[in-house]
């Protein structure tokens, strides 16, 4: 925090030593800060199990990913027509599909395509939504061209809020063509308004305090007020969001895929896996859809959960609520 | 005795998942249940089916959609038909008879419809048809002479299906057509035409009620486009009761129909897109027939006791389009290497679940003249394939891509398959995912260096077939295939109507075609029908669709 968050024990200690020792003291406060944050995030995970949870999806998602190689045992692209639709067994896990490719092998390789597309979206979003938000809610009492420009703006957004996202998304990809790019964006533009108008009501309530006010008088210009002091206090909300949103935006991207929108076959994706195996059903292989089912919902709940736990750590109130249940927990115990 | 002493349905998990799921699918279907309450009232002279779409257009001029080919061919008739034999394979299931008799009028096996007897001249120029008497409309109007007239005058002026008809019987002019007398009409060509009697008994070649669309008809509109987009005027075995676009078409049989009023006195066509609700409400007895269904579909049902289901060879044939246009594949061993490397018979049993033969030809193995010798792609050869590309000048491969319907379940699967054959030769096949109300228009463009193709051609004649898909004029020759050779083969058969000779030149056609190869062979899809069990009398016609007026219940 800079302006308004007051000075910590460990912004103090370094003035207190001489230069030779400062860097080292530093560091120490700052392992010592990591470790006190660790041990607060444990405890907070001790009392909100389902926290745990959420993160421990979130890891294991983000794990696939990174090791999709090294965890799948088939290449997730590659039909293999000898084993088409087994039964789930041990040569293949989860069973195979239509083209005998390996479901558990596509399921582990699927977040790869699903999380780049999802956080791309979700960060493009959220970094144009919060600069658009923050120079609209600066701007919008100001009076004159700027208020009427933030006026504008608001306005434009209600408009794109007014379609329904699904079929919106569906056009932004017809229009701009079936590619990774095209869905990343299409969610990106989805997603503007959301952090726009976070950023906007954070903004409006945080440009009248003091430090704001101060920076003004001083002679800061507009752009510096807003980049230096007013977006690192209003962040918090988007934060918060960012973790909620990706979840949405994978399931967003399996939406497409399953419309035949999304992600070309035969992509590891799980909505396009979806889409591939769901007319299997009625005969009876259920597995090439339901697995990818129960892989897309599983993640969606997990970035849920790390949302909730976002919202919890962010709010102040919340959070001093939070150390409070702390506090009396091992009374409660005892 | 049960062993329930209640009497009451012993209630399991099992019974109530049962009941909800079979809740779930009638809800998911409108009026599903509201159907089986209507069917169970009379039965026996009610014929429900479930087909993937309701019929758009009537007017066989304008509109080859799947729900247009069974409203045409139960309103309309044609003045001759092919006779029928049982089926080789299926015996409950009757085939046209499509044989070559050298020792027959036009060597083809065909009995009167609206024409009770027929002239043909062996040399091709000219066909008498002599009309039946006393045959009525479903507008009470009587069939004459100028019905027929009128019918092809239609055809000419319009210029749309029927125009193509037309053209390919050499029929140029208005007045080639002839009423003499009330009861005879005559076709006079200038030149030899092969097709003129073998082409009549096209479901696409109806003939209308000229009275009612005169009167109906206006300045803007001498056709009666209108009227019969939505409503009809000809000689069939029933009439239109009603039609609500999206959700069903009621049909009644008409009880002044010349050859005597159908067993199915009211025929519902019923839209159900998703091929599984058809399976399902065919299994629970809402519906006769369920159209159009997945192999994997089809396996399942064989095992359902209230459900009969007969595959058999079919017309249909699916391939892939080699674009000669657009690179490689204006080379022809690059368009071998593709054959070689098609994984046809993991395709026919990965994805076809074995209701499909090898494409070994260009035509339907069923035509007269179909000839398999040429066929020399045979199993998957990946040595083979990978050696003429190299040949080809692509040792480091290349990339192309592949557009496939998005509407049709075996298409993805198939290019999925293609896709890692062709990996491993070095190619990378990129898939185009098209959706199925655009995709047709991705294959007139003609853009697209592979795009997949369904079709079947309609007249069982060898010429036909070749002069659609492989002259160079032809506007359905998606592959743009050009050989002056094979034109100059196909032109001749269409100038003269010694099948002797034309059978000759198709032969040698067909040999150029499968060496040049513009298409990836794909596969013969059976065409089957799923019905009630106690539904008989199912013909299957090589334009691929059914008949109402067949149907009758056993027993």
């Amino acid at each position: 925090m800079t302006d308004n968050s007051g000075e910590s024990a460990n912004d103090i200690a370094p003035r207190a030593v001489g230069a030779a020792g400062r860097g080292r003291l530093a560091q120490s406060a700052r392992v010592a800060a990591f470790l006190h944050g660790s041990r607060f995030l444990l405890a907070v995970l001790r009392v909100r199990p389902l926290f745990a949870v959420g993160y421990g999806i979130v890891i294991v998602v983000v794990l696939c990913a990174i090791f999709a190689p090294l965890i799948a045992p088939y290449p997730p692209e590659t039909a293999n027509p000898d084993d088409f639709l087994q039964s789930p067994n041990w040569r293949h896990l989860l069973g195979t599909d239509a083209t005998g490719m390996d479901v558990f092998s596509r399921i582990i390789w699927a977040p790869r395509i699903d999380l780049t597309i999802a956080m791309a979206g979700t960060l493009i979003s959220a970094v144009v939504g919060s600069l658009i938000g923050a120079a609209v809610g600066y701007y919008q009492e100001s009076g004159g061209v700027a208020s009427f420009f933030s006026g504008f703006v608001m306005r434009s957004t209600d408009v794109l809020q007014a379609f329904p996202v699904f079929v919106f998304a569906i056009a932004l990809v017809a229009i701009f063509g079936q590619s990774l790019q095209s869905i990343i964006a299409a969610i990106a533009f989805l997603n503007i308004p959301i952090y726009l108008r976070l950023m906007r009501s954070q903004v409006m309530s945080v440009r009248h305090m003091r430090f704001v006010e101060a920076s003004y008088v001083a002679g800061t210009s507009d752009r510096a007020i807003i980049m230096r002091h007013i977006i690192p206090n209003s962040m918090a909300p988007v934060l918060s969001q960012l973790s909620v949103n990706i979840g949405w935006s994978v399931l967003l991207t399996a939406g497409l895929s399953f419309v035949g929108a999304g992600v070309v076959a035969p992509t590891p994706e799980w909505g396009s896996m979806i889409a591939m195996g769901f007319q299997n059903i009625i005969t009876g292989q259920w597995w090439p859809s339901v697995f990818p089912g129960i892989a897309l919902a599983v993640t969606v709940f997990g970035f849920a959960l790390v949302g909730a736990s976002v919202e919890v750590l962010a709010d102040p109130a919340r959070r001093r609520a939070l150390v409070g249940s702390l506090r009396e927990r091992p009374v409660q115990e005892a | 005795m049960s062993g329930n002493p209640s009497g009451r349905m012993p209630v399991s998990r099992r019974t109530v998942l049962k009941g909800t799921a079979a809740a779930a699918g009638a809800a998911m279907v409108p009026g599903a249940l509201k159907m089986s309450e209507a069917r169970a009232q009379d039965r026996a002279s009610t014929l429900v089916i479930a087909a993937p779409a309701t019929p758009q257009i009537l007017d066989s001029e304008y509109d080859v959609s799947l729900g247009t080919f069974e409203a045409v061919a139960s309103l309309y008739d044609s003045l001759v038909e092919f006779e029928k034999k049982p089926d080789e394979g299926v015996p409950t299931a009757s085939r046209e008879d499509i044989t070559d008799y050298p020792d027959k009028p036009g060597r083809v096996n065909m009995v009167g419809k609206l024409a009770e007897s027929w002239e043909v001249d062996p040399g091709g120029t000219w066909a008498r048809f002599h009309l039946r008497k006393g045959v009525k409309s479903n507008w009470g109007n009587e069939l004459t002479a100028e019905d027929v007239v009128w019918t092809w005058h239609r055809k000419l002026a319009l210029g749309a299906i029927g125009g193509f008809f037309a053209n390919t019987i050499s029929l140029k002019r208005p007045e080639q057509i002839k009423a003499e007398g009330s009861h005879t009409v005559s076709f006079n060509l200038d030149d030899p035409n092969p097709l003129l009697l073998k082409l009549q008994p096209n479901l696409y070649n109806p003939i209308y009620d000229s009275t009612k669309i005169k009167e109906i008809a206006t300045d803007d509109d001498p056709w009666g486009k209108s009227f019969l987009e939505n409503d009809s005027a000809g000689f069939g075995p029933y009439r239109l009761e009603s039609l609500v676009r999206g959700q069903q078409a009621v049909f009644k049989a008409r009880a002044d129909y010349y050859r005597g009023k159908p067993a199915m006195d009211t025929v519902i066509l019923k839209e159900v897109p998703t091929s599984a609700n058809r399976v399902q409400l065919l299994q629970g007895g809402a519906v006769d027939i369920a159209q159009y269904l997945q192999p994997l579909e089809i396996i399942q049902l064989r095992k359902a006791a209230n459900v009969a289901v007969e595959t058999i060879p079919a017309t249909f044939m699916i391939w892939i389009e080699l674009n000669a246009k657009i690179e490689p594949f204006g080379n022809i061993d690059v368009r071998r290497a593709m054959n070689y490397a098609f994984p046809q018979e993991q395709v026919i049993k990965a994805v076809f679940q074995g209701l499909a033969s090898p494409l070994t030809g260009c035509m339907p193995d069923i035509y007269p003249g179909f000839n398999a010798a040429y066929w020399e792609f045979g199993k998957q050869d990946l040595d083979t394939a990978r050696q003429l590309i190299v040949e080809a000048g692509y040792a480091d491969g290349f990339t192309t891509s592949l557009a496939y319907n998005a509407g049709d379940p075996v298409q993805e699967p198939t290019a999925i398959l293609f896709q890692s054959a062709l990996r491993e030769i070095g190619v990378n096949l990129e898939l185009k995912k098209v959706p199925a109300a655009t995709f047709y228009n991705f294959v007139t463009e003609r853009g697209q260096p592979m795009i997949f193709y369904v079709d079947s051609p309609w007249c069982p004649d060898p010429g036909y077939s070749m002069n659609l898909y492989f002259h160079s004029k032809s506007f359905i020759n998606y592959s743009n295939y050009e050989n002056a050779r094979v034109d100059e083969l196909i032109d001749g058969a269409a100038r003269t109507a010694d099948m002797s000779a034309r059978l000759e030149m198709m032969d040698e056609v067909q040999k150029h075609v499968m060496k040049e190869a513009p298409w990836v062979f794909g596969v013969f899809p059976n065409y089957t029908m799923a019905r009630a069990a106690d539904l008989a009398g199912w013909t299957y016609y090589t334009s691929n669709n059914m008949r109402f007026q067949d149907f009758h219940r056993a027993g």
